[in-house]
């Protein structure tokens, strides 16, 4: 009985490959990827195809967690035809809309995923576990090069996708497929090959970040995105010193970046204004933040001697009460208009909102924005990263797991929670400063309740405590509702239900902290890493 | 590692990423993209609105009455050669929401037009980016004065060529309602409140100017938050003032609320306000207290227009999901004072060239249509030649046409 | 001094609704330390459900509102009680052993839910599917208004008035005589022990929210017939002036959570009347109160215990 499951699931794997390339809509309706031609992988086809073939390669290769895996990744394929069929038998009028390629997919996908749910037990052999293996180091570049395009790739095809339903697919594809891989180890193992390799990854990412606005899918309206995105991220992991490192939950925070974009807009010459000022950005950066940061100190000072939810309820209250305070402030901040008209930036001869020819390139005015938040998030970034490392950074967590032991340690627990407070502030200001330039304004509407929770998700939804975890949450929260446009007026209770399902299903984020596991790691990387990691 | 093997190394894992990223990409785009096997060419008009969150159904209606005009100019082959198309955008009412979906519209060369915005506070973000590409924006909503006439009352100077807008502004409503205040009504004091907002804040500070120079006098200026309930306390705040008339800056579901409490408390003074509270659901909800009550509104009453019941009727039989609410016939007014100028300019050329998109501006402005309210035309500034308003009262619990007549 | 007095009372009218909802806060902070930012919604989802049961009712008892009021009570109970047990069943048990935050992010997804989930399919009275502006509600309690040398009550507020002092005594009672109050209490106090005493804690969580959610419910029914008119955003400022005021008086503690209210509801008028300008400011008053409190008195104004749990 067992023995015939892998030639069914082979089977499987053929007929869902062939059912892929054949149409999946019995008539032309408009229906996104040519879905009606037979011959190649058009629309959403491509991804159940993919995970077919991996599926079925699973059931030949001996690897430790395979049958999990190949099963995660059947279901996959099984659940994106699942969508796309019903999609297509709702848009084209009925079930007789639906081609005989996606039937055929969607049987396969089935064998595939009995296959596997009923398939062999997975070796137990040690070395067949993915993250023992150890490639010599030119292939092991090469793979760096290849989860680097693998991660821009995903980034531009999420922003290309116009169509919802093929968006959706794409977004469950991805999601199966991280699972699948996570189940054979692969992240571990890809972790274990970037830590070997850790400068030249960091390096390789810096650069392809940099060369990014010059390559074709550098668009005015994207690099747009991606400024705002950096913002946030930034924002994110300011918060993510507060509450992620310090555990002090933090309701209000978009008062700080509040501040910081009032004091860029106030102090940066805007044309809609109540003072009338012209200092030079980075003066008014700094400004900004360490404006910020006083009121973190000032509002820190009283309340962070309470506890939890108390901490958590009189933040809310300060953040109620700045956005208040800009409705009501009008000789300061003009009230309900705000501030407009922040000119784009300029320093020296160079005007950031224009076009430059750089290289021979065209590079559009928010490529120079784009720059801006780079530089913004590397400091930020280097910022986090010290202060996790350092003697402060082992005091948060201290406080954070318990605040008794703490103190019992020695540790000054409100003067150590004082300045994660007054750290997240001056970040969150810097990026509030920065963020009055790209968005040229700062109205009272942009610092509500939602946004701070808009703020709390990316970090916790991205796991807490971590830098990639923030930059990733931002992303999502930010692009995933800019594609969802088919559900336009549903956004918001998607965004609630996501809430709802990630905390149930993965509290711990999407990439959570490895405090623990850099530990263990971390004679693998300091021969190679040099000096980076020593504190 | 040496310093300059591990540059070299980083330069060609990223090179190498990139590479491989874009020729992914661009297999990506391949497939998916690309189908347009029209014969004619395609304009695009753009929307930016609130789509979703709490503004969403004037957003829908501002959406839909633009698909609308969109669909009969098609059918009628309105713009020769050319098929129009709905490039909706969804601003969630935030200012730097706004700018990016400017933006993104901005960089598609075939949008020539955008209707848009509901709130004058994205509008001043959405000017700038698409004055930039000379893309044409015409609102059926804002009323902030600055968004024409410039932050300097004493010196207007209009900052955008491309920005047009077929609402009136709150200099004219508001002056509107205090000349009726004071002329035909005799109020003497008034109570200002406002909700904080652009659109009632501006409205009350324009009617406060006129009252002034009439001889009225505010003896009471209150501000309620939006989205409150219980108004008890600023009523009673202002019931031994005895004042002759309420004013209230803001939109109707606080303001039924308003007149409710007012009367229960024994307030005799009418609650007056803008277009924002002329809606059935006022009375609906208010009932026996909202009797007496005034609004203003811009053009003469709808029902005197047959082209307004033409639109009502057409908008019904296209059955969309949502109303067309406060602002559906102005975006159809807007849409079609775009598509106008597009039949003017893009009739029988091949393709929409930047210089084309600077004719359609010259072309909007030059707009002379009858439109569902009322006539369409635009002055130097860009705003509504239209000055002509309307006071409405409650009269046994309906909206009734008290006066007519146009401001100067 | 008239002035006074009114405002005095318009202060309490207000404080009452407050402090209904500030029970079924301060009930489920105090057993499960879970700031339930749902709770809320659930007081919103109440007033739907009880403007649901009214507008089907047959005209003849649309017309008699005494005969109608308890139905409509009873539909926005039962409804806020399932919507809060299936929260508690599917979002918030499974978390129970999970971090801080995990659940107050739950809360707030759930928040966020329950609220689209009126905006877009709340069956209107007509027909139509979603309460996107917002709805009418009917009054009910009728009748002129009392006046009290020159201090003028609604009917109404004073119904609201009194139902909410007499829930609260009710629940004081419940809480301090009976067996399942007994195990409430010991509950709140140390979980793990209670257990161990032969407490079922889920059982004891799972009435915790049923009353709190009920109380909320009534709320919301008491405030659609005061402002006849119901909105899906109530349950959000409500839900945020609630839980402070709960805070106020001591998270945990009964008393507390409707003097808060009433702390909360004079505070905010009194900052309207006395305060210059005080009508745009007197939401940062009722923040200020709070944060004056939580520094100078941490366990609020009843508060016994002091809070240590972090």
């Amino acid at each position: 009985m067992k023995r015939a499951l892998r030639p069914l699931g082979l089977a499987g794997a053929v007929a869902a490959v062939v059912g892929c390339l054949t149409p999946w809509a019995t008539f032309f309706f408009g229906y996104p990827g040519k879905v009606t031609l037979s011959g190649f992988p058009g629309g959403a086809r491509l991804y159940p195809l993919i995970l077919a073939v991996a599926a079925g390669v699973l059931l030949l290769v001996d690897v430790h967690g395979r049958r999990r895996s190949g099963l995660m990744a059947a279901l996959g394929g099984l659940a994106i035809a699942g969508y796309n069929a019903v999609a297509i038998a709702k848009d084209g009028g009925g079930l007789g809309a639906v081609a005989f390629g996606a039937w055929l997919t969607l049987a396969g996908t089935a064998l595939l995923a009995a296959a596997h749910s009923f398939g062999k037990e997975e070796s137990a052999i040690a070395h067949s576990r993915f993250p023992n293996v150890k490639a010599p180091a030119p292939v092991e570049l090469l793979i760096i090069a290849g989860s680097l395009a693998a991660l821009l790739y995903v980034v531009v095809l999420s922003l290309k996708i116009e169509e919802s339903t093929r968006f959706v697919s794409f977004v469950a594809f991805l999601g199966f497929a991280a699972s699948a891989l996570q189940r054979v180890d692969a992240f571990e193992w890809l972790q274990s090959v970037f830590d070997r390799h850790r400068q030249v990854t960091l390096g390789a990412a810096a650069i392809a970040a940099i060369a990014f606005p010059f390559t074709q899918a550098g668009s005015s309206y994207w690099l747009r995105v991606f400024a705002s995105i950096g913002v946030f991220a930034a924002a994110a992991i300011g918060l993510n010193i507060v509450v992620g490192l310090a555990g002090l939950l933090d309701l209000g925070y978009i008062a700080f970046f509040g501040v910081g974009a009032y004091t860029g807009a106030l102090l940066g010459s805007a044309a809609r204004t109540t003072y009338d000022t012209h200092w030079p950005f980075l003066l008014v950066v700094l400004i900004g933040a360490t404006v910020a940061a006083v009121f973190g100190v000032v509002i820190g000072a009283p309340t962070l001697r309470l506890r939890g939810d108390y901490l958590a309820i009189v933040t809310l209250g300060f953040g109620e009460i700045f956005r208040i305070s800009a409705f009501n402030l009008d000789w300061l901040t003009r009230g309900p208009n705000g501030i407009a008209g922040v000119p784009d930036l300029g320093l020296g001869q160079f005007n950031f909102g224009e076009t430059h020819q750089v290289f021979g390139v065209t590079l559009p005015g928010f490529a120079n924005y784009y720059f801006v938040e780079l530089v913004l998030l590397a400091a930020v970034i280097l910022m986090f990263t010290r202060l996790n490392d350092s003697r402060i950074g082992r005091a948060w967590v201290a406080i954070r797991e318990d605040e008794t032991a703490a103190a019992a340690m020695g540790i000054n627990t409100v003067r150590m929670k004082l300045l994660a407070f007054a750290m997240g502030a001056f970040i969150a200001g810097a990026a509030g400063t920065v963020n009055a330039h790209v968005a040229a304004s700062a109205a009272p509407d942009s610092f509500t309740f939602l946004e701070s929770i808009l703020l709390l998700a990316a970090v916790v939804l991205g796991g807490m405590g971590t830098v990639p975890g923030a930059l990733l949450g931002s992303a999502a929260l930010f692009v995933l509702p800019e594609k969802l446009r088919a559900f336009q007026d549903k956004r918001l209770l998607l965004f609630g239900l996501a809430l709802i399902l990630m905390m149930r299903f993965r509290p711990e984020g999407i990439v959570p902290s490895r405090r623990r596991q850099r530990e263990l790691h971390d004679e693998d990387g300091a021969d190679a890493m040099g000096t980076v990691a020593a504190p | 590692m040496h310093r300059r093997r591990f540059w070299r190394i980083s330069v060609l894992v990223a090179v190498a990423a990139l590479l491989l990223a874009a020729c992914g990409s661009n297999k990506g785009e391949g497939s998916s993209t690309g189908t347009t096997t029209a014969k004619t060419n395609t304009v695009k008009i753009g929307v930016i609105a609130p789509l979703s969150g709490s503004l969403s159904a004037l957003g829908q209606g501002i959406k839909n009455s633009v698909d609308l005009a969109i669909k009969q100019a098609n059918d009628k082959n309105k713009v020769k050669g050319w098929k129009i198309e709905l490039a909706a955008e969804d601003d969630t009412a935030k200012a730097d929401v706004g700018a990016q979906v400017a933006s993104k519209l901005e960089s598609d060369t075939a949008v020539a037009g955008v209707v848009g915005t509901l709130n004058s506070s994205v509008a001043l973000q959405v000017q700038p980016i698409l004055a930039r590409a000379n893309v044409v924006m015409v609102s059926p909503a804002n009323t902030g004065i600055e968004l024409t006439q410039g932050t300097d009352p004493a010196n207007k100077k209009r900052p955008y060529p491309n920005y047009f807008r077929v609402a009136t502004t709150d200099a004219i409503q508001g002056p509107f309602a205090a000349n009726y205040a004071s002329k035909d009504l005799n109020a003497k004091n008034v109570v200002t409140i406002h909700d904080k907002k652009t659109y009632g804040q501006g409205l009350v500070a324009e009617f406060t100017k006129q009252l002034v120079k009439n001889g009225g006098k505010v003896v009471a200026a209150e501000t309620i938050n939006p989205g409150d309930q219980d108004f008890s306390a600023v009523l009673t705040k202002i019931k031994p003032l005895n004042a002759d008339l309420i004013y209230y800056g803001g939109e109707y579901p606080e303001a039924q609320l308003l007149t409710s409490q007012a009367k229960a408390q024994g307030i005799k003074a009418p609650l007056m306000g803008g277009d924002g509270i002329f809606d059935k659901t006022y009375i609906q909800t208010a009932k026996e207290a909202s009797e007496g009550d005034l609004c203003t509104s811009v053009g003469a009453p709808t029902d005197e227009l047959a082209s307004a019941s033409d639109f009502v009727a057409a908008y019904k039989a296209a059955g969309y999901k949502d109303d067309f609410s406060a602002y559906g016939a102005y975006s159809y007014d807007a849409a079609n004072v775009i598509i106008d100028a597009l039949a003017k300019v893009l009739s029988g050329k091949a393709a929409l060239t930047p210089a084309l998109k600077q004719d359609i501006i010259t072309a909007v402005q030059g707009t002379k249509l009858d439109g569902v309210t009322g006539k369409l035309g635009f002055d130097e500034f860009g705003d509504t030649t239209t000055k002509v308003l309307t006071v409405y009262k409650v009269t046994q619990q309906e909206w009734k046409a008290v006066k007519t007549d146009e401001f100067k | 001094m008239t002035q006074f007095l009114q405002q005095m009372v318009n202060g309490i009218v207000l404080g009452a609704t407050y402090g209904l909802i500030a029970l079924g806060y301060t009930m489920v902070y105090g057993i499960i330390q879970l700031i339930n930012f749902a709770h809320g919604e659930i007081f919103m989802v109440g007033a739907f459900a009880g403007l649901f049961t009214f507008a089907r009712l047959p005209t003849a008892l649309q017309t008699r509102p005494l005969l109608a009021l308890p139905l409509v009570i009873v539909s926005a109970v039962v409804v806020s009680v399932t919507t809060s047990l299936l929260v508690e069943r599917l979002a918030y048990r499974p978390l129970r052993r999970a971090s801080r935050l995990a659940p107050l992010i739950t809360a707030i997804g759930v928040s966020i839910a329950l609220q689209e989930l009126v905006r877009l399919f709340y069956p209107l009275p007509d027909g139509r599917l979603g309460a996107k502006s917002p709805v009418s509600f009917p009054r009910l309690v009728n009748g002129p208004p009392v006046d009290l040398g020159g201090v003028t009550i609604a009917r109404v507020s004073l119904f609201v008035v009194a139902v909410a002092i007499v829930l609260m005594l009710g629940l004081q009672a419940f809480v301090r005589t009976t067996r399942t109050g007994k195990a409430m209490r010991a509950t709140a106090q140390d979980p793990d022990t209670a257990k161990l005493m032969g407490i079922d804690t889920d059982k004891i969580i799972v009435i915790t929210f049923a009353i709190g959610a009920a109380l909320a419910g009534i709320a919301g029914v008491m405030q659609g017939m005061r402002f006849v008119q119901i909105d899906f955003r109530i349950g959000f400022i409500a839900g945020l002036k609630a839980f402070t005021a709960a805070v106020l008086g001591g998270i945990g503690n009964i008393t507390g959570a409707v003097l808060g209210g009433f702390v909360l509801g004079i505070v905010e008028v009194m900052a309207t009347q006395y305060v210059p300008k005080g009508s745009q400011w007197k939401d940062v008053w009722a923040f200020v109160v709070l944060i004056a409190v939580l520094v100078f008195r941490p366990s609020g104004l009843l508060g016994e215990r002091v809070a240590t749990r972090a």
